[in-house]
């Protein structure tokens, strides 16, 4: 059931941006994985904007890791931006918000290239 | 000892289609055989004559004897059963060496034993039963007819044929030690279940609880409790030293004498008094028995007890203070004539932990044993649960870590209260039901006083615990039962998710390292930080698993 979860990807500022929208549950994270790692394929800097995710779990979250790992095999740029509340408390519980680069909005992601 | 042929091993010869012929024969003589004993039997019968030789025989080592043994011969003489030993004759010679032995002419080689049986040998072909672990014995022909002599050709041979006849007995041998283990195995099986009816049924709503963890299929501890006609309840736990079966034994007879004794309603120090005297009449010197036994009276909450060498006994009143209380005698069955004296506790609506030295003896993640504090600590932890609840939630929390010895625990609480259904919801595994399930658990949250980072955090750690179910316990299929129900204890929520898939090890559930940083094996994590405490069990009511979690309410005002 993935009524009102949402994945685009869109070219901004310079970044390969993937909005993604919803609740990012077991049901729904092979998606956000897919398009991550669809993003960086493009072999641009990639950027997640995640301000609309009300709520995500460790399969979510593993996908954010998996494309932060596979960017960093490669030497490509990979952000999270504007984390809503619900996700940075659980890259938190995870010890992970010191892992990722995290931006307040893309716009910050951008001036700190 | 003299090899009389060191190059033996090296000599040349053809192996002709006669020979492949007896090879073949032999190989399927042994797979198809159910009775190694003939077939080795016939096949030296059918060695001797192929070698054109007088006598054959198979020996064997015997690690008990520490010698060597006919098992199998063929000839003018039956030599079966006739030992030799270790490292004598040519058979030995065979076997220390590792390699054949040819002996041309007996009464020049200085280790020939000298006729056996009035069979005298003239010239002796030896070669080992070789396996990966070594010889296990040798295959010999005796005096080739017509004069001859044995020769390279011959040696070879016998090597060829040692092989599968090794092979049979190699593998009849590992057999029978599978079946021997097997039957062992059967057997503890079986005390173990006999050991399981002497502990007294579970009752529900009852003040006492009490469980058993055997370290190994069966158990040196043991508990008792049952009702007296005045309304008191009598109990005892108990430790019996060493393990294994005579420990076992030896718990067997230390219950029955305590439930006997214990009948006759005597004052506790002398109830253990007594079991004390009869057990040093009986008891193996150095085995003794850690006891404790008592009263509780559920009318005026008042426990009275004696405890003989006993771990110290741990009272947590209401206000969550903690105290120990120390055995005051001597294990029994070591000194007949102690004497016991005995303890008077009142409750006060507070609960009372008996537990045997295997509580204390289990290791921390960092392998220390977790000792009387982590005992405290863990009792805490589960202070605002049911007492069934509260016994299985810290054995539970125990079997995550190492539990190396027995583990017994009995718990007298003063203090229940059922516990309340909050709710419930019942469905596949299937990754879609996972937003029903976050919108349950955060409707009854709404109801309970929780914060709203913790409400969330809750919300995530049984969506994580549920899509570890799916995940691994049905590996992805979406068809299997997952049922989740949320309880009340009076200062806890418990969270219990059942499901219906093949029983997990809980021992491979175990957060992982964070410093790590990895996709997946998070959710065990998360659910570590968010709970108070969970574990991790098989309900004994048939297939399937249980996680159960508990967080505390918050306190109010």
């Amino acid at each position: 059931m993935s009524q009102g979860n949402d994945c685009s990807t869109e070219d901004s500022q310079g970044f390969r941006l993937v909005r993604v929208r919803g609740e990012v549950d077991l049901s729904w994270s092979q998606r956000l994985r897919k398009a991550i790692l669809d993003a960086l394929g493009s072999g641009r800097p990639v950027a997640v904007d995640l301000s609309a995710v009300s709520y995500i779990d460790s399969s979510g979250i593993a996908a954010l890791v998996e494309g932060f790992q596979n960017a960093r095999g490669k030497g490509q740029r990979f952000s999270l931006v504007a984390v809503s509340q619900p996700v940075h408390a659980v890259l938190e519980l995870a010890r992970l918000d010191r892992v990722f680069p995290i931006y307040a909005s893309l716009d910050a992601a951008a001036e700190a290239r | 000892m003299t090899p009389a042929h060191p190059a033996t091993g090296a000599a040349t010869g053809e192996i002709g289609p006669g020979e492949i012929g007896i090879l073949a024969d032999f190989s399927h003589a042994f797979v198809a055989s159910m009775d190694i004993d003939e077939t080795v039997r016939q096949a030296v019968v059918k060695i001797a004559e192929h070698m054109n030789a007088e006598a054959a025989a198979v020996f064997l080592l015997d690690p008990l004897q520490d010698d060597i043994v006919c098992r199998a011969s063929a000839g003018p003489v039956d030599v079966v059963g006739l030992r030799v030993q270790r490292g004598r004759g040519i058979v030995g010679r065979a076997i220390a060496y590792n390699r054949v032995e040819m002996v041309r002419d007996t009464a020049a080689d200085p280790d020939y034993l000298g006729a056996q049986k009035g069979f005298p040998a003239r010239s002796i072909l030896c070669a080992p039963l070789d396996t990966a672990h070594g010889p296990i014995g040798a295959l010999q022909v005796l005096n080739k007819r017509n004069g001859q002599l044995f020769d390279d050709h011959d040696a070879n041979v016998l090597r060829l044929l040692a092989v599968p006849t090794a092979l049979a007995l190699n593998n009849a041998r590992l057999m029978r030690e599978l079946v021997e283990q097997n039957r062992i195995k059967r057997e503890f099986q079986l005390a173990r279940q006999m050991q399981k009816t002497l502990l007294p049924r579970r009752r529900r709503d009852f003040p006492l609880v009490a469980l058993n963890v055997p370290a190994r299929e069966i158990s040196g501890d043991f508990y008792d409790f049952f009702v007296l006609p005045d309304g008191r309840i009598a109990f005892c736990v108990g430790d019996v030293s060493g393990k294994g079966m005579d420990a076992s034994l030896l718990m067997v007879r230390a219950s029955s004498c305590l439930r006997w004794a214990g009948r006759d309603q005597l004052d506790p120090g002398a109830w253990l008094a007594r079991v004390n005297d009869e057990l040093c009449e009986t008891v193996v010197r150095g085995m003794f028995v850690c006891a404790v036994a008592g009263y509780y009276d559920p009318g005026t909450s008042v426990v009275e007890f004696s405890s003989a060498g006993f771990p110290p006994l741990l009272h947590r009143d209401p206000e969550g203070r903690m105290r120990e209380i120390l055995a005051d005698g001597p294990p029994l069955g070591i000194l007949p004539g102690c004497t016991y004296p005995s303890q008077r506790l009142a409750l006060g609506g507070g609960s009372l932990y008996c537990f045997s030295d295997g509580v204390t003896d289990v290791r921390s993640a960092e392998r220390r044993p977790i000792g009387i504090e982590g005992v405290r600590e863990l009792i805490d932890r589960v202070a605002a649960l049911s007492p069934r609840a509260r016994v299985r939630a810290i054995l539970g929390h125990l079997r995550k870590l190492q539990l190396a010895d027995d583990t017994t625990l009995l718990l007298i609480a003063d203090d229940q209260q059922p516990a309340r259904f909050l709710g419930g919801i019942g469905g596949l595994s299937d990754p879609d039901n996972l937003r029903l399930v976050r919108k349950l658990v955060g409707d009854v949250l709404q109801l309970l006083a929780f914060d709203e980072g913790t409400r969330q955090r809750l919300i995530l750690a049984v969506d994580e615990a549920v899509a570890n179910v799916i995940r691994h316990a049905y590996g992805g299929a979406p068809d299997g039962h997952v049922d989740l129900c949320l309880w009340l204890e009076h200062g806890a929520l418990r969270f219990e998710l059942r499901d219906e898939a093949a029983p997990v090890d809980p021992q491979c559930i175990k957060p992982r390292d964070l410093s790590e940083c990895r996709p997946g094996g998070l959710g065990i994590n998360l659910i570590d930080a968010v709970m108070d405490l969970w574990y991790f069990d098989q309900p004994g009511d048939g297939q399937g698993n249980r996680l159960v979690m508990i967080k505390k309410l918050p306190r109010i005002g």
